[in-house]
């Protein structure tokens, strides 16, 4: 292009080369992304031009802000002025061979002197606001600190603040001025009106600014560039090219920075997008827009030109590139677009899938690379750029079965001209990083927005990038890999619902020939990991998943027997955060599938460690309690953010309340009812009796409003017996929408609850009403409550039994007749008394024994609690273990003992 | 009813020779096709050295009259063979037999150290007198077996290879002779050594699982067994896990032995907590008539499932000598909880729960009152049965709680003071040492 040449700066023979070179890259299919092809087809300013003009309109608020003494604004601007810098900091390095643009430095220099000369003025020091010192000191700092990085070009600066330096200033100064008329002007509303038109206009700047406020189109564009190209010679000194220069950008900022900024910037970084997305489609696609122009000027050439590309070329070029990474200063995007060229033309040249996957390789970790905060999310051209080459090299891999890339590969020992090749690399470690990545920017995303779906749709690529790795692992990974990937799978399906579970449980769907369901995979891939991981935390974590996954499905047994054989409760304890959070999700999911199935006990058990906290929130990840206190610090709060679940992986948590107070209320009621004049009654749930106790409170009882509300006026209808009322209230149109339509199979959970509603209203009826009569119809009962017969009588039967019942039946007449006798006053008292005692003698007992650490003496220890109560704790201790775990047995009769010494401590 | 038939599962976990009784014991049944089951038992024996057994079953199929010549030769190179080991293992029967009446048979290592000085006694004889009884049990001639058995255990001290093998064929043939008393001890013999020795986890409860199945057969069999069942399936908690884990179908043997023992009652309560645990991987009429008179008190469903039971007790090898037994049992225990529940119950519908005719039922029950296990008075006029209850007083409630208080609290003092005697000690001792 003549504009190319027109600078002439450039030897000949360089520029000629360079042609060479870029046909040579025109022959490649190489995309390559010269300023020229940009402004050719859509009619963009280079990037550079638009850092540079950022750059001195910045620096030229500082001056004038210096000018006034403005020190808290010159600090704002200069922070703005390094901000602009580092975005310009790829161009510069690109463009300019990485030296510091001069009018940058001249900038840095006046603005230190300037705080100098503040400084040292003690008097005026003093004068100064207060608002006014305290930016002074903080500038002071920055800009020392700043200026560090800059010590030589500031040292050349100083030495030669040539001529041309102080034409400028003059320059400057005269153009500020320009530029104040200019804004104000716009103030005024004759943005459009053509600044050509402004009287004091020098001369040799007069057709810019017209043209600058024509548009920005080809003309502009093109001047600009040009002004940007003899930028990047300013050490040639040629004054008059400069003055132009100066002022036509100082006078576009004048113009359009004003009006136009924003939306340039909004266009700015939308090109940006389009241009890597349009990269990552041209990758997709395999052709290469053909380039034009040669304009590689400003990258640094790949190879000679004449340079035979072979694999111990690029490989030592690869090096080259690579060597720079994690420096201070390098620049990492510049690093993936360098890697990317190269790896085009190793494809080009034909060097081999291998030499390709480790290209591919380190493009992976260079991008990982270009975010350096852990903490924060990767850009989201990055994400995309980043899955695109992960699936690639992964389909390389898996299409090449003698290639080899692992860890262990060593570094001299890699191979890549002759099969089995090796490479050096971990597949694996790339892609837990990817998922890692990928949960880090659902966090980011606001959960209810479209953002989030979006961004969620991504997880079937990552989930089927991990399926490629697992395919390569199966093929070629050590059992540990295997274990690790497989792990990163269950991840993924664990918390995912698969209706054709159920479907097939119950045969509706033929199981054989279909694909095979989660749970099928599930298993299968547990137990591999059961078989053969040597860690302990995989292993725990796959347990931790397969049982909620069991439980997911409704598997109920199944998922039972895990957590009693895994003995998960001994120790969960002693594990790391995460796992101990993935145990509580477990432990809610079990809870709320032992609810599904029936099981309110279990339900109740499973639930209770999570809500007694009154922290479910935080336990189970699902968002931090607000602040009380400064209980924790910042860094603390950064830690547990990162622990934080996705969105999408919640659980309910008005559910899991809901679930747990339902099931409370059906164990509490009627204990409460069965033990009103025991004093030794303990209270089965500590949250539920709260609510129940803080509505009892209030002076005025209003309709339920909210699910606890409900919960507890059903709990209040039931101590009455009124089974209809209860379940009206736990049953209703807002209770459905609020939870109970969440469950897969709502209808038939809220069938299972009315039953049980019913069940047990009838025997907290029965409690409470059995002193009043000496004989009860059974018959009656069953169209009370709306059971059938035998079903009434079995509950009796049980009650009768288990003593909590002091009746027996009589068949004939089909009617229960009470024994019951009211004890006296006396008697009453002397129970009471016993009761007392033999609590101490329990006391002593296990005083005893948790000195001597043994549990296991005497074996029947509940068996002198009364009825409902032993059952009670038959069916905790069989939760707790006996069957398959002991120490969970411990564990469970060492709680019993603490709510006991509580007992004895309150009477 | 071959839902119910657990022949197929239980002979994974018996040894080949074990199994033909029960599947003899099946071919008398009508569960299965006949020709189908013989076929299986040729199958089976073919694989051992049974050649009159295989001729026999041959017949009983009347495949052929003749035996095939491929089998003669085998028979013919079966008794080389034996003929082989017996000549080497000779000499050293012949010494024990000697010895046998001497002074040194009373401990085995005298006894070994009598063979190895007098007779050149080697470990290669041990080995082929160990090969010569698998041999000979091979060929179903237990009875020899088990003196060549008997002589290896002896003379072999427990870390050698072939103990264990030693120890399960000892059993098998005892068992095979209907020698209970015998198996009984070599079962107990066998269980400690499994309990004893350090096999891996999984190892371990593959050998539970097998003595599981083999002890059915010895307790069932032997009059101390049906505690001695209680004992090892319900409160050995190793041996219930394995049944938890890896055949729950012996539920149905525990329940059986559970229900049969009268004097065991209270383990009902525990068997009950297993089956409900179970429940979803095995269920039989046996199981579910428990559930249903213990758990959800459903006397209906009770009988039916104790008519049920009949059926299965009748088909299943292990327990068919316990069928009466059983319904006996059974019906008692549907009784006593009915009278724990009722005050009044009729004849006739008693009778009915009980699958009983109301003269039989009567008769019955009336046995049961003059037995003085039932506190009741028969109303003939109404038909009814009222049972004499008496509600409990508090006074002797009160009592009844006391009750055990102060020997509880002796016991804890008492403990409290060995605990300090032995500090006591403890501190005395440790002072001696200045």
């Amino acid at each position: 292009m003549s504009r190319f040449f027109a600078n002439g700066s450039d030897s000949e023979s360089e520029s000629s080369e360079e042609e060479v070179q870029a046909q040579n890259y025109n022959k490649a299919a190489n995309f390559q992304f010269s300023d020229d092809e940009e402004e050719v087809k859509r009619v963009v300013r280079s990037t550079k031009e638009k850092r540079y003009e950022n750059l001195t309109g910045i620096i030229k608020t500082i001056r004038n802000h210096k000018k006034i003494k403005d020190i808290p604004n010159t600090l704002s601007s200069f922070e703005d002025l390094t901000r602009a810098y580092t975005k310009a900091l790829p161009v510069i390095s690109k463009e300019e061979n990485g030296i510091t643009p001069r009018f940058y430095i001249r900038c840095l220099a006046e603005l230190e002197d300037f705080i100098n000369e503040v400084w040292e003025d003690r008097e005026g020091r003093k004068n100064l606001s207060k608002n006014n010192s305290k930016s002074l000191g903080t500038l002071r700092q920055k800009v020392r600190k700043y200026i560090k990085d800059f010590e030589d070009d500031l040292a050349r600066f100083r030495e030669a603040p040539d001529q041309e330096s102080d034409v400028e200033e003059g320059d400057g100064e005269a153009h500020d001025s320009d530029a104040d008329r200019g804004g104000a002007d716009s103030d005024g509303g004759v943005v459009g009106a053509g600044s050509g038109k402004l009287p004091e206009q020098p001369k040799a700047a007069k057709s810019a600014p017209s043209k600058v406020i024509a548009d920005d189109d080809d003309d502009s564009d093109d001047s600009i560039d040009w002004d940007s190209d003899t930028e990047s010679e300013t050490e040639s000194s040629e004054d008059e090219n400069q003055y132009q220069n100066m002022r036509e950008r100082f006078l576009k900022r004048t113009t359009e920075k004003e009006d136009k900024d924003d939306d340039k910037r909004k266009d700015k970084r939308k090109e940006q997008k389009h241009k890597v997305r349009k990269r990552a489609e041209d990758d997709e696609d395999g052709e290469w827009e053909t380039v034009v122009k040669g304009n590689v000027v400003e990258k640094p050439k790949m190879f000679e030109k004449d340079a035979e590309i072979d694999i111990p070329l690029v490989l030592a070029k690869l090096v080259e590139i690579m060597s720079a990474r994690g420096k201070k200063r390098t620049d990492r995007r510049l690093q993936i677009d360098l890697l990317f060229e190269l790896r085009d033309i190793s494809e080009q040249h034909a060097l081999g899938t291998p030499i390709s996957v480790k290209i591919h390789f380190n493009i992976i970790s260079a991008i990982f690379d270009y975010n350096q905060k852990i903490s924060e999310p990767m850009k989201l051209e990055h994400w995309a750029l980043l899955l695109e080459v992960m699936q690639s090299m992964l389909k390389l891999l898996l299409a090449n079965p003698d290639i080899n890339m692992n860890e262990s590969v060593a570094e001299e020992h890699e191979e890549y001209s002759t099969a089995p090749y090796f490479i050096r690399g971990c597949p694996l470690a790339a892609v837990e990083r990817l998922d890692d990545e990928f949960t880090k920017l659902l966090k980011e995303c606001d959960p209810h927005s479209n953002d989030y779906v979006s961004r969620l749709k991504d997880e079937i690529n990552v989930v089927k990038t991990i399926e490629l790795v697992v395919q390569y692992f199966e093929r070629a990974g050590s059992n540990n890999e295997r274990c690790r990937i497989y792990l990163r799978k269950i991840e993924h399906l664990y918390y995912k619902f698969d209706p054709e579970v159920l479907k097939r449980k119950r045969g509706e769907q033929p199981a054989a020939g279909s694909a095979p369901s989660s749970v099928e995979v599930m298993d299968k891939l547990c137990k591999f990991i059961y078989a053969k991981d040597d860690t302990d935390r995989i292993r725990t974590r796959a347990i931790l998943a397969h049982i909620y996954h069991h439980a997911m499905h409704d598997n109920w047994f199944q998922a039972r027997d895990l957590v009693l054989m895994s003995h998960l409760q001994d120790n969960i304890d002693a594990a790391d955060p995460s796992t101990r959070i993935l145990y509580n999700r477990m432990m809610a999911n079990l809870g709320l599938c032992a609810f599904r199935q029936e099981n309110v006990k279990d339900a109740h058990h499973c639930l209770v460690d999570l809500m007694v906290t009154g922290k479910p929130k935080e336990l189970l990840a699902q968002g931090l309690l607000p602040q009380r206190q400064h209980e924790r610090s910042a860094e603390q709060e950064k830690i547990e953010k990162q622990r934080q679940m996705p969105f999408h992986m919640h659980i309910n948590l008005e559910l899991l309340e809901c679930v747990y107070l339902v099931s409370a209320m059906l164990l509490e009621i009627p204990y409460i009812a069965a033990h009103e004049f025991d004093a030794r009654r303990r209270m089965i749930s500590k949250t539920f009796y709260q609510q129940l106790r803080s509505s009892e409170r209030q002076s005025l009882v209003g309709p339920p409003e909210s699910m606890r509300e409900h919960v507890v006026a059903a709990a209040k209808a039931m101590r009455c017996g009124n089974w209809q009322a209860c379940a009206n209230f736990i049953v209703n149109k807002k209770m459905n929408t609020k939870v109970w339509d969440l469950f897969y199979e709502s209808e038939r959970v809220r069938e299972m609850l009315v039953k049980f509603i019913k069940e047990e209203s009838l025997r907290t009826y029965l409690f409470t009403y059995s002193n009043v009569y000496t004989s009860i119809s059974i018959p009656s009962l069953a169209q009370m409550y709306d059971l059938p017969l035998p079903k009434v009588h079995s509950i009796i039967s049980k009650m009768i039994i288990n003593e909590e019942l002091m009746a027996s039946l009589d068949d004939p007449s089909e009617t229960v007749v009470m024994h019951r006798s009211e004890p006296s006053r006396l008697q009453a008292l002397a129970m009471q008394f016993v009761d007392k005692v033999t609590n101490l003698v329990d006391v002593n007992e296990k005083v005893f024994d948790m000195k001597q650490g043994n549990f296991f003496q005497r074996g029947n220890m509940g068996n002198r609690d009364r009825g409902y109560n032993r059952n009670q704790n038959n069916q905790g201790g069989n939760w707790g273990g006996q069957r398959r775990r002991q120490r969970g047995g411990h564990h469970k009769q060492q709680q019993q003992q603490q709510q006991q010494q509580q007992t004895i401590e309150e009477e | 009813m071959a839902q119910f038939d657990l022949t197929r599962i239980n002979c994974q976990y018996l040894d080949r020779h074990l199994t033909f009784p029960l599947l003899e014991f099946l071919c008398g049944k009508e569960i299965y096709n006949q020709q189908e089951l013989l076929e299986y038992i040729l199958d089976t024996v073919n694989k051992t050295n049974m050649i009159d057994y295989t001729m026999d079953t041959r017949k009983r199929l009347n495949l052929s009259q003749e035996m095939p010549e491929e089998l003669v030769q085998r028979k013919g190179e079966v008794l080389a063979t034996l003929k082989q080991l017996q000549n080497e293992v000779a000499p050293i029967m012949k010494a024990t037999d000697i010895l046998k009446n001497g002074e040194s048979m009373k401990d085995s290592k005298t006894f070994v150290n009598a063979l190895q000085k007098d007779y050149n006694f080697k470990v290669e004889h041990l080995e082929s007198a160990y090969k010569l009884a698998k041999y000979l049990y091979e060929c179903g001639n237990y009875q020899e077996s088990t003196s060549y058995l008997y002589f290896c255990l002896i003379v072999m001290s427990p870390n050698d290879k072939n103990y264990l093998n030693v120890l399960w064929g000892k059993l098998a043939a005892e068992i095979l002779t209907l020698n209970w008393n015998t198996a009984l001890e070599d079962l107990t013999r066998l269980r400690d050594y499994i309990d004893s020795a350090n096999f891996s986890t999984i190892q371990a409860l593959q050998q539970r699982t097998w003595l599981i199945h083999w002890s059915v057969l010895v307790f069932f069999n032997h009059p101390k067994g049906r505690d001695l069942i209680i004992e090892m399936f319900l409160y050995k908690p190793l041996y219930l896990n394995a049944i938890q884990t890896m055949c729950p179908h012996i539920m149905r043997y525990l329940a059986t032995a559970v229900v049969i023992n009268r004097t065991r009652r209270n383990a009902l309560k525990d068997l009950i907590k297993v089956i409900q645990q179970e429940s979803y991987t095995y269920r039989d009429p046996i199981t579910e008539f428990l559930e249903c008179l213990y758990v959800n008190f459903d006397f209906e469903g009770a009988r039916l499932k104790l008519h049920e039971c009949q059926t299965v007790i009748f088909n299943d090898f292990f327990i068919v000598a316990c069928l009466n037994e059983f319904v006996e049992d059974a019906r008692l225990m549907i009784f006593e909880t009915f009278c724990r529940i009722h005050q009044c119950i009729t004849i006739s519908m008693l009778a009915d729960k009980l699958n009983m005719k109301p003269n039989e039922a009567e008769c019955w029950i009336v046995n049961l009152i003059r037995n003085a296990r039932l506190n009741a008075k028969i109303d003939s006029k109404l038909g009814h049965v009222v049972m004499g209850t008496q509600p409990l007083s508090p006074y002797q409630q009160l009592v009844e709680k006391i009750d055990s208080l102060s020997m509880r609290s002796e016991h804890l003092a008492g403990l409290i003071e060995r605990k300090s005697k032995q500090k006591n000690q403890e501190s005395i001792d440790s002072w001696k040492y200045y």
